[in-house]
């Protein structure tokens, strides 16, 4: 056996069983998926019927009311207002933390670091000390059940993690370099959107990508502050399958499927900025 | 059999007529007007609110659905707006066991509803309803449990030899806990199968405790509202759930199940015997979901040692809030959503209907299609509806009492504590919640 | 004087790009904390919209510093948090140092062990309620089909393994967090000392413990502080699959400020709680950040 045939095993044993590996933490995840496949009957089964019978899409049908059974779940407006409130939280989320960690990154000033430090700290009241304050406050501003109540929320949930994300992201960044085209005539202003916002493209992706599946995935907040179509996202959605005695978990699984599904397809297609982002971001004081 | 086929056939006659009747109804004039409404959501409640559009067809007005969801979700909410002074809507779904809380929000609808109309409605569940002497909710439909068993067991002679051989009388569908108790220590086959089962958390378990602690003769607050629960018969109740507990003759999981668990474990064909709502009753028996179907057998839930059945029971409604601007159009509405016909709508799908009326029509209606395991259903039902069912005390009170109990109930069943203590210990919390109510 | 207005300007400028994230904490959490902070203060009750008016003092504290059953869930709350936080580092660190020697197929890969990270805590909550369940869940049924056990497994019931459920579905939930922050820290790795350490005869192990280790121990940090921020996610977890039952064995301060705001309605004692728990929460985050700051200097990273 030649040394490189026997590197090139090596290195498949090892691909196999981090790929077996992967794929027994996904099990509890890729269960969820399936039974979304599968009719109550068969889930729920005792003795357990390990090998699916009963493949259908009937779940699905039934939440999107085609056919004659329906549970009549307006998951469209569901997923409109998932988008419409994760999407916009993220971005006004990273404008406000490009901004903030540009000052960070960029400028000395008075009790930097207590700024700082106090920013990450409200982040740690838990979601149920603010659930009625937050709840009261709104609804004299009248903004219950609406999507700007909770864009609001989430901007504020992910402010702190986007700037200090993106402040460790400009640090990476040399001064000299927009100093260089300052010099060249451009105004900082210029000088930030042509050389250090290319340059921390990655940075702000990673951080964009953890504030959407934040946002994406939130449930506590979101099933105080949303009453109905008009704004109850895909998460609160969820708690549509169950009532009082009754719980369908086909058709909650079927849910969770048209939840997970976009998150996953973007976290696939932004993976190279993911690592590159996180690398850099943070970790540099 | 032929009398049973006239009566189904007049009652379909009767059908077309009363519908008439009902389009007929005047449910007035409220041209322009929106009405706010939060209703619970599920899927089994929602066909109802499919023919929401009749109502506003027939008034001019328009329905606005401000919330759709589950009972404890909605408890939450509507909590908030009390707090937030937020109360800008007019119709809400209540239940039973919530509405004490909710202090004077919602009115006496005996004020807005006319006489005629609320006679044609069960006494008791109204009784039910009342809060302080006020109506305050307009019954939906009403629950209470039954006792479901796979039938095939009970039919089986291997069994019935073996079951008098050990415990010295005939193996028949229970009358007694007491018998429940030995049939469910007999079947079990832990962990492949189980005698019976129970809700072990939340409100759910201390309702289970309540309804054994008045079959055994206890109560749970004496007249003066000192908690009376630690008494001799409410150890007998508990215990009746730890014995079970212990003899592994419900799933080991129990303390932690909800009314989904209990449901679904019977659909599951692993459980012997299930006490149970009516709401599941369609599940139990549709082949689609459930390993049981067509083994179903429904009997009264049975007795306790003081001769009184078990008859835990609530009622789904609707409340008009005393902010509403247009009491009148909210009146109509929940006038029309409780009506004869929408009873049906829900009463098809196994839930029973707070109207007198309605429970024949329906039973005519299942025996016309030849749906007998409905049928049965609703005689069991119609039974214990009428004799049996009664509520938690209808104080504001009863859930914050319940969420001292139910954990000290589980300590109990898992062995940390025995009965007697456990039960001390909760009322002394629970006097502590009264005192601090201003009851004692 | 222009210069006193340029210096004015320039210590202006951080602060104005800061406001807008200052301006969202203020509004969405410090307004409600000082609210809440003075219900606190009350024996405000949700369905008695008066009771806000009543002013008692710090009697719900001096309440809580009594109730036993708060402090049981105080300590439970740190073991929860101490115990969750370790296992997820150990198993993110050991699945980061596995994908980092993968070269094949490794987008592809990191988007599978991101996977957990796509669900909502909620459906976290029933999906194991659902594993874990004694009778029909399939953890029991997979090991006696297999002929492991001949009886059920109470995952939810029994004190030790209630808590292990718990923490199991949040391990499950928050690991990706950990691998792939240290996956970010693997990848920044210098090649230089490495080569350096081979050269020396320095074994894998040493390797790892001497170089590879305190050079993603930041990254550990930040994830830890990360996770410390919405650790209070694990609320929808704990409140689906056991409601903080049986007889309070995974009573966490979260359910505990939950039920006692919500379903009791007593909302200026939850509030008192929620102070404790708040407090709580900033001394593991601070805890985190200094360690951080600590592990950075010794990196000889830029400060």
């Amino acid at each position: 056996m030649t040394r490189a045939l026997k590197k090139r095993l090596k290195a498949t044993a090892l691909w196999l069983t981090t790929f077996v590996l992967m794929i027994v933490m996904c099990v509890p995840g890729l269960w969820v998926v399936l039974s979304a496949f599968r009719p109550n009957r068969e889930i729920l089964a005792k003795p357990p019927v390990w090998v699916p019978q009963d493949l259908t899409l009937r779940n699905f049908t039934k939440i999107f009311g085609i056919g004659e059974e329906t549970v009549a779940i307006p998951v469209l407006s569901y997923f409109w207002n998932s988008l419409v409130i994760a999407t916009t939280s993220t971005v006004i989320a990273l404008i406000i933390g490009m901004a903030g960690g540009y000052a960070f990154a960029r400028f000395r000033f008075r009790f930097k670091n207590a700024w700082f430090l106090g920013l990450m700290l409200f982040r740690t009241v838990p979601g149920i000390a603010l659930s009625l304050p937050v709840f009261m406050l709104w609804s004299r501003l009248g903004i219950i059940d609406t999507q700007m109540g909770l864009i609001i929320v989430y901007v504020s949930l992910n402010v702190p993690f986007t700037v200090w994300l993106i402040d460790g992201f400009f640090r990476q960044i040399p001064m000299s370099l927009s100093e260089a085209a300052q010099v060249d005539g451009c105004t900082r202003w210029q000088a930030f959107w042509k050389i250090e916002f290319p340059l921390a493209k990655s940075g702000i992706a990673a951080a964009g990508v953890f504030a959407f599946l934040t946002s994406w995935n939130e449930f506590a907040l979101a099933s105080q502050l949303t009453r109905s179509t008009d704004s109850k996202t895909l998460p609160v959605g969820l708690m549509d399958f169950t009532s009082q005695f009754t719980i369908d978990w086909a058709g909650m699984c079927a849910m969770a499927v048209i939840i997970i599904v976009p998150a996953l397809i973007l976290t696939f297609l932004v993976q190279k900025h993911l690592i590159a982002g996180l690398t850099f971001g943070g970790v540099k004081g | 059999m032929m009398k049973l086929r006239l009566k189904a056939l007049a009652a379909t006659a009767m059908v077309p007529l009363l519908a008439g009747a009902v389009a007929a109804q005047d449910y007035g004039n409220f041209d322009g007007y929106t009405l706010r409404v939060k209703l619970i959501g599920g899927a089994q409640y929602e066909p109802l609110y499919a023919t929401i559009s009749d109502w506003e067809a027939a008034t001019g007005a328009t329905v606005e659905i401000l919330s759709r969801k589950n009972h404890f979700e909605l408890d939450r909410e509507i909590k908030q707006d009390i707090a937030a002074g937020t109360l800008d809507w007019c119709v809400g779904s209540n239940h039973t066991s919530f509405a004490p809380q909710y202090g004077n929000i919602y009115v006496d609808l005996r004020e807005h509803i006319s006489e005629d109309v609320l006679s044609e409605f069960v006494q008791r569940v109204l009784d039910h309803s009342t809060v302080d002497g006020r109506l305050v909710q307009l019954p939906r439909h009403s629950d209470v449990s039954n006792f479901y068993y796979q039938k095939s067991l009970f039919e089986d002679p291997e069994n019935q030899a073996a079951f008098e051989a050990e415990y010295g009388y005939p193996l028949a569908p229970p009358e007694t806990w007491e018998q429940v108790a030995d049939m469910a220590k007999f079947f079990a086959d832990p962990p492949n199968f189980f005698g019976f089962q129970y809700v072990g958390k939340d409100e759910a378990v201390t309702g289970r405790f309540y309804e054994m602690l008045v079959a055994e003769g206890g109560q749970l607050f004496t007249e003066d509202w000192e908690p009376a629960f630690n008494s001799e018969a409410g150890v007998r109740a508990l215990q009746f759930f730890v014995d079970l507990y212990e003899a592994g003759a419900v799933p080991v999981g129990v303390p932690n199940y909800l009314w989904d668990d209990t449901g679904l474990g019977f659909g599951s064909g692993t459980v012997a015997m299930n006490l149970d709502w009516a709401g599941w009753s369609a599940y139990f028996n549709d082949p689609a979901n459930s390993q049981v179907a067509g083994d179903v057998g429904l009997i009264r839930a049975p007795m306790g040692s003081a001769g009184v059945r078990t008859g835990w029971s609530g009622s789904h409604s609707f409340s008009i809030t005393e902010t509403c601007d247009n009491k009148e159009a909210a009146a109509s509405f929940v006038t029309f959503l409780t009506d004869h016909d929408r009873q049906m709508i829900e009463a098809r799908t196994g839930l029973l209907p707070s109207r007198s009326e309605v429970w024949e029509t329906a039973k005519a209606e299942f025996a016309e299609g030849g749906n007998d395991f409905l049928v049965e259903v609703f005689d069991t039902y119609a039974a214990s509806m009428a004799e049996d069912a009664f509520t938690p005390p209808l104080i504001p009170e009863w859930i914050e009492v319940s969420n001292v109990l139910w954990p000290r109930l589980q300590a109990a069943i898992v062995g940390d504590q025995t009965a007697q203590e456990a039960l001390d210990q909760a009322a002394d919390e629970a006097r502590i919640v009264m005192e601090d109510a201003g009851y004692l | 004087m222009t210069r006193f207005f340029r210096t004015r300007q320039a210590a202006l400028t951080p602060l104005l790009l800061l406001s807008p994230a200052i301006l969202t904490m203020l509004f969405v959490v410090a307004i409600p904390l000082v609210f809440s902070f003075y219900t606190s203060l009350t024996p405000y009750r949700l369905t008695r919209p008066e009771t806000i008016e009543t002013f008692i003092g710090f009697r719900n504290y001096v309440r809580l510093w009594e109730d036993a059953a708060f402090w049981a869930a105080f300590w439970r709350t740190i073991l929860f948090l101490v115990i969750a936080l370790n296992v997820e580092f150990l198993l993110g660190l050991g699945i980061a140092l596995l994908i980092n020697k993968i070269t094949w197929g490794q987008r592809t890969l990191r988007t599978i062990m991101m996977f957990p990270m796509m669900f909502s805590p909620i459906l976290v909550g029933f999906q194991f309620k659902f594993i874990f369940n004694d009778n029909i869940g399939i953890v029991n049924n997979a090991l006696q089909s297999m002929g492991i056990i001949d009886f059920a497994i109470p995952w939810l019931v029994d004190a030790r393994l209630a808590m292990f459920s718990i923490i199991f579905a949040e391990v499950w939930m928050s690991t990706s967090v950990f691998a792939i922050l240290l996956l970010a820290g693997l990848f920044a790795m210098p090649r230089d000392p490495l080569e350096a350490a081979k050269v020396d005869g320095c074994n894998a192990w040493q390797t790892f413990r001497h170089i590879t280790l305190p050079f993603i121990m930041p990254f550990a940090f930040i994830a830890m502080t990360i996770r410390s921020l919405d650790v209070a996610r694990a609320y929808d977890i704990v409140q689906v699959m056991t409601d903080g039952g049986p007889a309070g064995r995974t009573e966490l301060l979260w359910t505990l400020i939950a039920r006692v705001g919500y379903e009791n309605a007593r909302m200026g004692q939850a509030n008192a709680m929620a102070y404790v728990s708040t407090i709580l929460s900033i001394a593991f985050t601070y805890f985190f950040f200094t360690k951080l700051v600590a592990a950075r200097r010794y990196m000889g990273g830029a400060e």
